[in-house]
């Protein structure tokens, strides 16, 4: 049957006469990396929450590993195995890094009534906990109070925190911004090391090296709608796309 | 111990319970109630009600107690889920203007005659009174709180902390707010049963005016001062504010505007509460035991 992990098909959705997302058609493959691109404003994070089950779509649908979820609670999409991060860090800020993890990894816990009685202050579960946090380079401030880090040690929080609750699929939402040159490249590093494990991706990225370099396909979003869909080389020279983010009459150099 | 300070002592211990209801839909859930005193009139009143008029005894009647106070919890805990902060707070407010005037112009609560002769409890053939109700009084508190610090440590606990601090990222993680929010009203409410049920036991009398919005601000002005979501300042709370009122009796009639000056003293100044996380007590006193016994 079909191999893609999942599938979006005529997806809108309009606040009053705005139409956020209009008609948006694409699908992920298995184990690849999408990047979703586009202006600001282009409708990318809503087309993010309208996956993650944020937002209901006002037409169309979304499929998850063969099923239909939308319309459906995001905790309830969440345990199907689809995490994400937001694009406004959204750390639990009174509890420890370890603790924030440990949220995460409660993503089968929390539907059963065994929550009522599961300790998360186990060895084991902290232990796992601990595991994500040196995935992403933050285990040695495992006690801090997430509170207290720098933004560019937040993303990498979302990151773990994602990673606990999306073995199939992860979203990321702007994870390079605002991050130093060296955090760009371990942040590289880690997504295409995540892609190895079998985990599927899609990211928004404004940072055009970033994208280029680590997407597998491109689909490049506008007022809305999807403008270009392609290999990262293709979508480089696509007229429509250079004309989207530097305006008609390229007569300056495009590159 | 004279029979007032096991008086004032009991009514404290009761209210400590109460305020411990209150800091698991406050403190642990981040939900605002400002009509607790509310849950604690329903949990008088159907103790009142079963044991004057059902004729059952303090212990038979104490689950069908605890069964009415999580079921109004569910039923109140419900505009939680729509509402948020201000309005929720307002919201609250309103339950407990309700829920009073009911108790007060339904005749089936006694209408402004109240309940009276409800009976002693009866342990093991013995009514308590005086220090043996104290005592009652104590192991009660002492299960309240040994099930708060569970609840800290399980699951269901951990997610409400996560729904206090950023709701939609607690439900990118699997977290329903329903199922924990009203897990939170339920757990909070069935305490302020059992303090209600307790109070209506000791006083042998309740009525409408017991249960009014002020007593809801000084259980909140407890746990404020006592440290929100911390587990020892529920009894920290209502230890100074149960107490002061009796130290200070002559200026009792500015009891209330003390209350509001204290609660805008420590939201600016220690918002944790006297136990809160880098509070004075924590910062300074705390390391000097620490220091003396190593």
């Amino acid at each position: 049957m079909n191999s893609a992990l999942l599938e979006v098909k005529d997806l809108s959705i309009h606040f009053g006469g705005l139409h956020a997302v209009d008609g948006v058609n694409f699908e992920i493959q298995r184990g690849e990396i999408l990047g979703l691109l586009g202006p600001n404003g282009a409708g990318k994070t809503v087309t993010f929450n309208l996956i993650s089950g944020v937002y209901k779509p006002t037409a169309g649908e979304i499929r998850f590993d063969g099923k239909r979820i939308d319309g459906l609670p995001p905790y309830v999409i969440a345990g199907l195995g689809l995490g994400r991060t937001f694009q406004i860090v959204k750390p639990f800020s009174t509890l420890t890094v370890l603790e924030n993890v440990l949220v995460a990894r409660g993503i089968h816990r929390y539907p059963a009534a065994s929550c009522l009685w599961t300790s998360w202050r186990s060895r084991k579960e902290a232990g796992e906990a601990m595991a994500l946090l040196e995935r992403v380079g933050l285990a040695d401030l495992a006690q801090r109070k997430a509170g207290l880090l720098p933004l560019g040690n937040l993303r990498r929080l979302e990151i773990a925190r994602a990673l606990a609750v999306g073995h199939k699929l992860l979203l990321l939402d702007e994870s390079f911004s605002g991050l130093r040159h060296e955090e760009i490249t371990q942040l590289e590093a880690l997504i295409r090391a995540i892609q190895r494990d079998g985990i599927t991706v899609l990211l928004i990225e404004h940072n055009m090296r970033v994208a280029m370099g680590l997407c597998d396909r491109i689909v490049v979003m506008e007022h809305g709608k999807k403008l270009a869909e392609g290999p990262p080389a293709a979508i480089q020279q696509d007229e429509q796309v250079i004309e989207a983010y530097l305006g008609r009459k390229g007569e300056a150099n495009a590159s | 111990m004279s029979s007032y300070a096991i008086t004032i002592l009991t009514l404290i211990v009761i209210q400590a319970i109460v305020v411990c209801g209150l800091n698991v839909i406050v403190g642990y859930a981040g939900q605002i109630s400002l009509g607790h005193a509310a849950f604690f009139g329903i949990g008088a009143y159907s103790a009142a009600l079963l044991s004057t008029q059902a004729g059952l005894s303090f212990w038979s009647a104490l689950p069908i107690v605890l069964l009415i106070c999580a079921l109004c919890g569910l039923l109140l805990g419900l505009p939680s889920l729509r509402l948020k902060q201000d309005f929720l707070a307002i919201t609250t407010i309103g339950i407990n203007f309700i829920v009073q005037a009911v108790f007060l112009y339904v005749p089936f609560f006694g209408g402004a005659l109240g309940i009276s002769g409800i009976p002693r409890i009866r342990f093991l053939g013995e009514a308590l009174k005086g220090p043996s109700f104290l005592y009652l009084c104590l192991a009660c508190l002492a299960l309240v709180m040994a099930i708060c610090w569970f609840f800290t440590r399980i699951f269901a606990g951990l997610a409400c902390f996560a729904l206090r601090e950023e709701e939609s990222a607690a439900t990118s993680m699997g977290i329903s707010p329903v199922r924990f929010k009203l897990l939170a009203f339920m757990l909070g409410t069935v305490f302020a049963g059992l303090g209600g049920s307790l109070y209506a036991h000791y006083m042998r009398f309740v009525s409408a005016e017991d249960f009014s919005f002020p007593l809801s601000i000084t259980f909140m002005s407890m746990l404020v001062l006592g440290g929100m979501g911390t587990l020892l300042g529920p009894l920290v709370g209502a230890l100074i504010l149960g107490a002061l009122p009796e130290v200070f009796r002559p200026l009792a009639e500015f009891r209330i505007l003390f209350y509001g000056l204290m609660l805008l003293l420590m939201i600016r100044f220690q918002p944790g509460g006297i136990l809160g996380e880098s509070s004075l007590v924590r910062k300074r006193i705390f390391p000097m035991f620490l220091r003396r016994r190593s």
